[in-house]
């Protein structure tokens, strides 16, 4: 019964998105429909994104006027060792943080979802770290993480082990990082998968209770694939938050130690306004920015094609 | 849903409201007093001091009205370069010597040289207000000097026996030993890793270090890097090995933590800027001393930042508004010894005479640090030469790496960083 | 049982760094680095809060930030969710390559956009306004995203029925995709306000005066020059959050309520 349920929903839609009415007003619809956004993404987003294009071409100060350097910034970065160290720690924390914070999420989303009685604690517990700035939540688990003076170690002392340098050696530095975002952003994958859970008719779980599945069949033969769409979209807008990494990295360890952990948006930042090689720094924010769109392209059409 | 639309309506009215405030700053011109604006990277302790000096400044006078809009000091300059793009800076700015070259070339500052009058202009140390010359103009006034230099906690020396302050490397290495031998503390607590601050303690210690034996961090003509040699050798070796190998001073440790350190009573002797005057004389039944930075190897000379006052080039530039400026300026510098309560060393001459200015303890002591202030080598690379050295010293002490080969790549590092300028 | 445990032990482990945060701010700084670690501050004091209130703007600050986040959150439901709704259900030509445009906007690292963006709002004289802190945030591609995915699985059938019945697209997108995408739009809604509440950078660059600053903006000044004072901090951080925790709370009570169990009806 619960197959037939589950073939219901997965059949092909023959007539999706094109409705029975004569005189097809799709196209019109959809312009109308997209001119809110069109309208202030025109606004507001095109002059900066073109003139950040355009500028990467350029040497510029800010101050003094450009100076037309064709692609010398691109291939400028692409022998700069830096440019390759600050991409190679943003892949770190990409890779690091990415399958955690979905599998955090997820089994959040589980435990929120379900039948606990603590489910509502829970759900606020896990959400309120995402209300947090940025800097609040760095700033405070900097302190936690403080060699000397910080409370995990001062625990782990009292209780006899020794101090760890969790953002002073470079093998750590990353994942006490990491650790913070998972605490600062679980709860918002957590929410997603929420939502994709609860969209999950009620009555294929009862059929699939009534045909006597046990918990672990229920998950993955009924949730994780029903909720492959929300997967698809956490997984995608996970990694594109990943290689945007700046802010918490830099309040915790300032890239440090010795620069072990500088991403290269911290790179790219530094480039700009503190080095005022703006050209340069905008030249590698789109190459970054073209390997973020690759990868999420890859991802979209190898994963969130719809099964139809 | 009509809860909503009300709810909309409400707020509508206040963007309204706040619309109609922003176009008012451009209009209006009151009559009275002139307005000035100024924004200020200090925050925090700093902060506090130079808001009321600001305040004392408006309440001393009624034709000029200073308004102060504090941003921390990490983002001070993205937002200054940003506004001085548009030409929308403040009537008065706050920039570091050593960024002054990143603005002065192209033509962001007003240079002074037709407003400020030479008695002012004879009243300031010369070489504080030499650094603001480029190119025989003059482009901002200097507000203060801050060297770093050394605090040592006298009771700890006591209890350790030494009578002396040591003056050479070694002596130190031999005293911190002794401290630490007899009394368990800390002989130094020299930052070398980077937390919320960066570890420029190291980079600021390696310079003045470079200088004492005679030598410099880059070339005189800026475009090389100049401490791959035995200079550069002695004064790394004997950061790293207070550290890895007399283990003096402790190793990850950040800037906050080594001013905590001190603060705390665990370490003897404890190298910083001058800023720090004001935090320490604030901490119960901490018993220590400032002085300046040691000669440890050989002449005296000590690393020095100064914090300048320099007006921004506007779109329309009003000379009232220029000549209210300088006003502004000779105030806040000549009451110096107001500033020199957050620790500060004052510019003007005249200061150093006040009563006000002797009477403020540690301070005298370290005044004369000011005469030995290494200038800020002048190359628009300073910035990332800067920030590049610190990672690697960091990196060296912290890893005990060899010295001969560090030294020879950082060089190899900043040499190819001086190239893309 | 032991679920019970593990689920308790999670709670205490996700509450312990909010608690260090309050405890930290009602403590005197020389309490809070110190040697001897204690759980609870031997003198607890409100020092930290009574500074932030009378030495600050810190009242103009969250009144500053929360009619920006209010007015993003909804100009931002506005313009997304059609847009989203238009790329889940309508087939237009064009729409793969302007969805991936529209994708596009959150993937260019907002630090190369800051100059131009400010040079575009000076010249429409909305320097130092609260407007212009608003509106660059307005276009959420996130919100799109996520709205566009929820949307999609709104089965077509009912659509359909709709359009049979003579109902017109923007009548099917009222009354029929967004109260069943009611689950999504409330993330979305309570992403932007927190989105909007939380920018830093531009905000500290859009505006200059004190009073004008928004919360995030206004706290950051509490990070001294040349020294870290935590329990400042701590306590601006907490008095900056508290808003937004009330705003959650208050919204999560409208999730409960209304998202009643979707499934396909009849």
């Amino acid at each position: 019964m619960v197959q037939d349920l589950l073939r219901c929903r997965s059949e092909p839609n023959v007539l999706q998105g094109y409705p029975m009415i004569p005189g097809n007003k799709d196209k019109r619809d959809g312009i109308l429909f997209s001119l809110p956004y069109l309208a202030v993404f025109t606004l507001f987003m095109i002059y900066p994104l073109l003139f950040g294009f355009f500028i990467s071409f350029f040497k510029w100060d800010i101050l003094s006027t450009a100076k037309f350097v064709g692609l010398k910034n691109y291939t400028d970065l692409f022998k700069d060792a830096k440019f390759y160290s600050s991409l190679w720690h943003t892949l770190q924390f990409v890779l690091i943080t990415t399958p955690i914070l979905l599998m955090m999420g997820f089994a959040m989303a589980l435990a929120v979802t379900g039948k606990s009685p603590l489910k509502g604690v829970m759900e606020t517990v896990f959400f309120v770290p995402y209300i947090f700035s940025m800097t609040v939540v760095a700033t405070l688990w900097a302190w936690l993480m403080q060699k000397d003076f910080g409370i995990f170690n001062q625990v782990l002392v009292s209780m006899g082990a020794g101090r760890v340098s969790w953002l002073t050696n470079e093998k750590y530095a990353m994942w006490s990082v990491s650790l913070a975002t998972f605490w600062w952003t679980a709860g918002f994958n957590m929410v997603l998968f929420s939502a994709g859970i609860k969209q999950i008719p009620q009555e294929i779980y009862e059929s699939a209770h009534m045909d006597g599945a046990r918990p672990w069949q229920v998950l993955t033969h009924i949730t994780i694939p029903l909720i492959s769409s929300t997967t698809v979209l956490c997984l995608i807008l996970q990694v594109i938050a990943s290689f945007n990494v700046f802010g918490q990295v830099y309040v915790m360890t300032g890239g440090g130690p010795s620069g072990s952990t500088r991403v290269l948006i911290q790179y790219i930042y530094e480039t700009g306004f503190r080095y005022y090689k703006m050209g340069y720094s905008a030249a590698m924010s789109y190459v970054l920015f073209f390997i973020i769109l690759l990868v999420s392209v890859v991802q979209y059409l190898t994963l969130g094609r719809k099964k139809d | 849903m009509k809860k909503k639309l009300t709810l909309a309506l409400v707020l509508l009215l206040a963007t309204g409201m706040l619309f109609a405030q922003g176009a008012q700053e451009q209009g209006a011109q009151p009559s009275g007093p002139i307005e000035l604006t100024f924004w200020s990277l200090f925050t925090g302790g700093d902060g506090e001091f130079f808001d009321a000096m600001i305040k004392e400044f408006n309440a001393s006078q009624n034709e000029i009205v200073m308004r102060n809009d504090m941003v921390k000091f990490d983002n001070y300059y993205t937002k200054l370069t940003t506004a001085l793009s548009a030409k929308t800076a403040p009537d008065v700015v706050v920039v570091h010597q050593g960024n002054l070259l990143n603005y002065v070339p192209s033509g962001s500052l007003l240079p002074l040289d037709g407003y400020v009058d030479k008695s002012m202009l004879e009243d300031f140390q010369e070489a504080p207000l030499e650094a603001c010359r480029f190119d025989g103009k003059l482009y901002s006034l200097p507000f203060d000097v801050h060297p770093i230099v050394m605090y040592y906690n006298k009771d700890i020396l006591k209890a350790a026996g030494i009578t002396t302050i040591p003056s050479t490397a070694e002596e130190f290495t031999k005293a911190a030993k002794q401290v630490k031998d007899k009394t368990g503390k800390w002989g130094m607590a020299i930052d070398n890793t980077t937390g919320t601050y960066k570890a420029y303690t190291l980079t600021r210690l390696f310079m003045s270090m470079m200088a004492q034996q005679g030598g410099s961090l880059l070339s005189d003509d800026t475009k090389k890097a100049n401490f791959n040699n035995a200079y550069g050798e002695k004064a790394l070796t004997w950061l790293k090995d207070l550290v890895n190998k007399d283990k003096v001073n402790p190793n990850e440790l950040d800037y906050d933590a080594a001013m905590n350190m001190f603060k705390l009573g665990d370490a003897a002797f404890y190298f910083n800027g001058v800023w720090a005057t004001g935090t320490l004389e604030n901490v119960e039944g901490l018993n220590f001393g400032a002085a300046p930075l040691p000669a440890f190897m050989g002449k005296s000379a000590a690393w020095a930042g100064s914090h300048t006052l320099a007006i921004p080039v506007q779109k329309n530039q009003d000379p009232k508004k220029v000549a209210a400026a300088i006003k502004f300026i000779d105030w806040m510098t000549s009451h110096g010894e107001l500033w020199a309560k957050a620790g500060h060393i004052p510019t003007r001459k005249s200061v150093t005479r006040k009563a006000e200015y002797k009477a403020l303890p540690y301070r005298a002591d370290y005044g004369a640090a000011a005469a030995f202030a290494l200038p800020t080598p002048r190359t628009a690379a300073w910035e990332e030469i800067y920030g590049t050295m610190s990672d690697m010293l960091e990196k060296a002490v912290t890893k005990n790496q060899d010295t001969k080969s560090a030294l020879s790549e950082m060089e190899k590092t900043i040499n190819a960083i001086i190239a893309t300028y | 049982m032991t679920a019970r445990i593990i689920e308790v032990l999670f709670i205490l482990l996700w509450v312990f760094p909010l608690f260090w945060l309050v405890i930290t701010s009602l403590k005197n700084e020389n309490e809070v680095v110190t040697k001897v670690f204690s759980f609870w501050p031997r003198h607890s004091t409100l020092d930290n809060y009574r500074k932030a209130f009378t030495s600050t703007y810190i009242l103009n600050w969250m009144i500053n930030s929360l009619i920006v986040s209010t007015f993003s959150m909804i100009l931002t439901i506005v313009v997304d969710a059609p847009i989203a709704y238009a790329f889940a259900k309508i087939k237009f030509p064009g729409r793969n390559i302007l969805f991936w445009l529209v994708m596009a906007g959150m993937m260019v690292p907002f630090q190369v956009l800051i100059v131009p963006l400010y040079l575009q709002f000076n010249s429409y004289n909305l320097v130092n306004t609260l407007t212009a802190a608003m509106l660059p945030r307005i276009a959420l591609p996130i919100g799109i995203f996520i709205l566009k995915q929820f949307y999609e699985e709104i089965p077509s059938a009912l659509e359909e029925a709709a359009f049979i019945d003579g109902a017109s697209r923007f009548t099917v997108f009222n009354k029929i995709i967004i109260p069943l995408g009611k689950a999504a739009l409330t993330t979305v809604i309570i992403l932007s306000f927190i989105n909007a509440w939380n920018d830093f950078l531009w905000p500290l660059i859009a505006i200059n005066d004190t009073a004008k600053y928004t919360i995030t903006v206004g706290i950051a000044n509490f990070q001294g020059t040349h020294g870290t004072q935590y329990s400042l901090i701590m306590a601006g951080a907490t008095i900056a959050s508290l808003p937004q925790i009330a705003f959650f709370l208050f919204f999560r009570k409208k999730i409960i309520a209304g998202i009643a169990m979707s499934g396909i009806k009849g």
